[in-house]
């Protein structure tokens, strides 16, 4: 963590300077403050973020760990939520797939074991990714025909 | 002593005179009687009434009893039927005849999908006929998990005219491939497969095409070829989009001849005869009128390469893009020469009732007689189902307006030029179940132009399955 810490450290000073020197350029320019104020910005973040991590492996109380800990547990019970959210199912990726080349099929048209000989037909010739042909063919073979 | 008793006694009876009602003391008359013996009289009859309704209504509370339990019996026997049912259900469906027949289980599966197509041609200077029969079936085999085999044919018959009398027959294997799926990035495809030029060549399939016959320019490229492919699809986002990709070896075009004019190039020669077969002309196969495609030799040693990358974009359900960009290259004759194409392909879906799709051709033939030649050409094609206008007509709602424009420059010396408006529409019966109708305005110039047909009216029932 200590070598992190100098590297980023050393990293940080290379874009300050880097950023001081381009402020430098910026000086006569009309958006001169405004350049100041962003390169300040950034470097305010690149200077915190790093900060943050030291401080919280080296420093750290056991009070703080809980408090990090379970911010990181919320963190990370409302990061799949929002996957979850965003991912689609079987029956909407059915819908943006099949429609691309003809009408959409019922899924009642075959049974479960022809959707799945279909699907893999489908995946090869319509270039569907496997994790999205797969939940389409699981969506299939549920409301398949008997 | 006296006087008290009488004090008492004359106590006892005002008493008694003040306890004792007036009229106890008055007299009844007959009258009073009577109406009051008469009213006894209807309060008793209403009693014994009401003591009647009361019977019945007990004797109708004790038939509704039996009849509830009645019921009871009966729906208690119902149940005990659906429960045996069920458990019968479960029974077979534990069987193995019954996964055999569910199949998720299974490893083997054999299917039968493709499709059929008629088409009804008015060419001017020709009789109305139906010009042409396709019975395209596919085979599917699921080996396992991992391995599929495919296999299109294609038996056609179609009118000689205007050439010739008569009808000819013909029975083409369109693919057969091993597609071996080797992890979820990749899949390997070996033998005669549909080559990724474009999109259209795998998207064209009888009923998935909504108009009749192929765009021109698709008759500069090869439909297939015999070699090994990698492909498959990486995931971008959870919305569904995907980075696509295809790269292969392919046998390639090859020379009927072995010479290396420009008329000599044959794009289907993709197979190792030197010599002994014979070339027809597809009428509507592939293209260009006139263009040959046969099992005529590979006349020369090295395969040419080729390959696709694509990016589909689905904003939702209906509403996607997809661009790509694909090309081959390699000899195709025992000189040397090259043969090599790019084409650019896009769709859009707006919506489900608006699609637009086409694509862009060039390709470059190193020639004996000609020099490099720049064979090119172009489609575009829309389509509109009228559904999308809300009507709720039912009639109105199962037809979808399409129209394209496509144009062929064959890139010879001097070069012919030919292109095509086509309107019409597409009549759905059911999803799959397909009536097309278009009129065809064709229009070209050059010293080959007459090879080209004129103006067309064509009907296509299709039917995918």
């Amino acid at each position: 963590m200590k070598r992190e810490q100098q590297g980023l450290n050393t990293t940080e000073l290379k874009l300050l300077a880097s950023k001081k020197q381009n402020m430098n350029q910026l000086t006569s320019s009309p958006n001169a403050w405004l350049a100041r104020l962003g390169a300040a910005a950034v470097a305010a973040a690149l200077y915190a973020t790093p900060s943050c991590f030291v401080q919280a492996s080296d420093t750290e109380k056991p009070a703080d760990t809980k408090v990090a800990q379970a911010k990181t547990d919320k963190k990370e019970a409302v990061k799949p939520k929002k996957e979850e959210k965003k991912k689609l199912t079987g029956a909407e990726l059915y819908s943006i797939h099949c429609n691309r080349c003809h009408p959409e099929r019922y899924p009642t048209e075959w049974t479960a074991a022809q959707w799945k000989t279909l699907m893999l037909h489908m995946r090869v010739r319509a270039n569907v990714p496997a994790d999205q042909a797969k939940a389409i063919s699981k969506y299939l073979q549920e409301e398949a025909g008997n | 002593m006296k006087r008290r008793s009488i004090f008492y006694g004359l106590l006892a009876a005002s008493v008694l005179g003040a306890a004792v009602p007036q009229n106890a003391f008055a007299i009844v008359s007959d009258e009073d009687f009577n109406a009051v013996k008469t009213m006894l009289q209807q309060l008793s009859e209403k009693v014994k009434k009401l003591e009647q309704d009361h019977d019945r209504d007990q004797q109708l509370h004790k038939e509704d009893q039996q009849k509830i339990e009645q019921l009871q019996q009966d729906l208690g026997q119902t149940q005990q039927i659906a429960t045996n049912a069920v458990a019968k259900a479960e029974a077979a469906a534990m069987s193995p005849a019954a996964q055999a027949m569910a199949g998720p289980g299974a490893t083997h599966q054999f299917q039968l999908v493709g499709d059929a197509e008629t088409i009804f041609g008015r060419i001017p200077g020709q009789h109305s006929g139906f010009a042409f029969a396709d019975f395209a079936p596919i085979f599917l085999y699921r080996a396992n998990e991992n391995i599929l085999f495919e296999a299109g044919f294609d038996f056609t018959l179609a009118n000689n005219a205007p050439a010739a009398a008569g009808t000819s027959y013909g029975f083409d294997l369109s693919f057969a491939t091993l597609d071996y799926f080797l992890n979820d990035y990749v899949t390997v495809v070996a033998g005669n497969m549909i080559l990724p030029l474009g999109t259209y060549n795998e998207r064209g399939a009888g009923w998935l095409n909504k108009i009749p016959d192929n765009p021109m320019p698709r008759g500069l490229l090869p439909g297939n070829g015999v070699g090994l492919q990698l492909r498959g699809a990486v995931p971008l986002n959870p919305g569904g989009a995907s980075l696509t990709y295809s790269i292969y070896g392919v046998n390639g075009p090859s020379s009927f001849d072995g010479t290396g004019n420009s008329g000599s190039l044959d794009l289907g020669g993709n197979v190792g005869i030197l010599s002994g077969a014979t070339s027809l002309p597809r009428q509507y196969g592939y293209g260009l009128p006139g263009t040959t495609f046969s099992s005529v030799g590979n006349l020369h040693s090295d395969p040419s390469a080729g390959g696709r990358i694509g990016l589909f974009y689905p904003f939702k359900p209906h509403y996607d893009v997809e661009l790509g960009i694909s090309g081959q290259a390699g000899e195709w004759n025992d000189l040397g020469q090259l043969w090599s194409a790019v084409v650019a392909d896009a769709a859009v879906h707006i919506g489900p009732a608006i699609e637009l799709k086409g694509e862009y051709i060039n390709t470059w033939v190193d020639t004996s007689d000609l020099g490099n030649i720049r064979p090119n050409g172009w489609w575009v094609q829309g389509g509109f189902k009228l559904s999308g206008l809300s009507l709720e007509l039912p009639i109105i709602n199962n037809i979808e307006l399409v129209g394209r424009y496509d144009q062929a420059n064959d890139g010879l010396v001097p070069a012919t030029n030919s292109e095509r408006y086509t309107a019409g529409f597409v009549y759905y019966f059911s999803n799959t179940l397909l009536f097309e109708g278009d009129y065809e305005w064709l229009h070209s110039t050059g010293p080959n132009a007459g090879v080209f047909p004129s103006n067309e009216l064509l009907f296509q029932i299709s039917y995918g399955f």
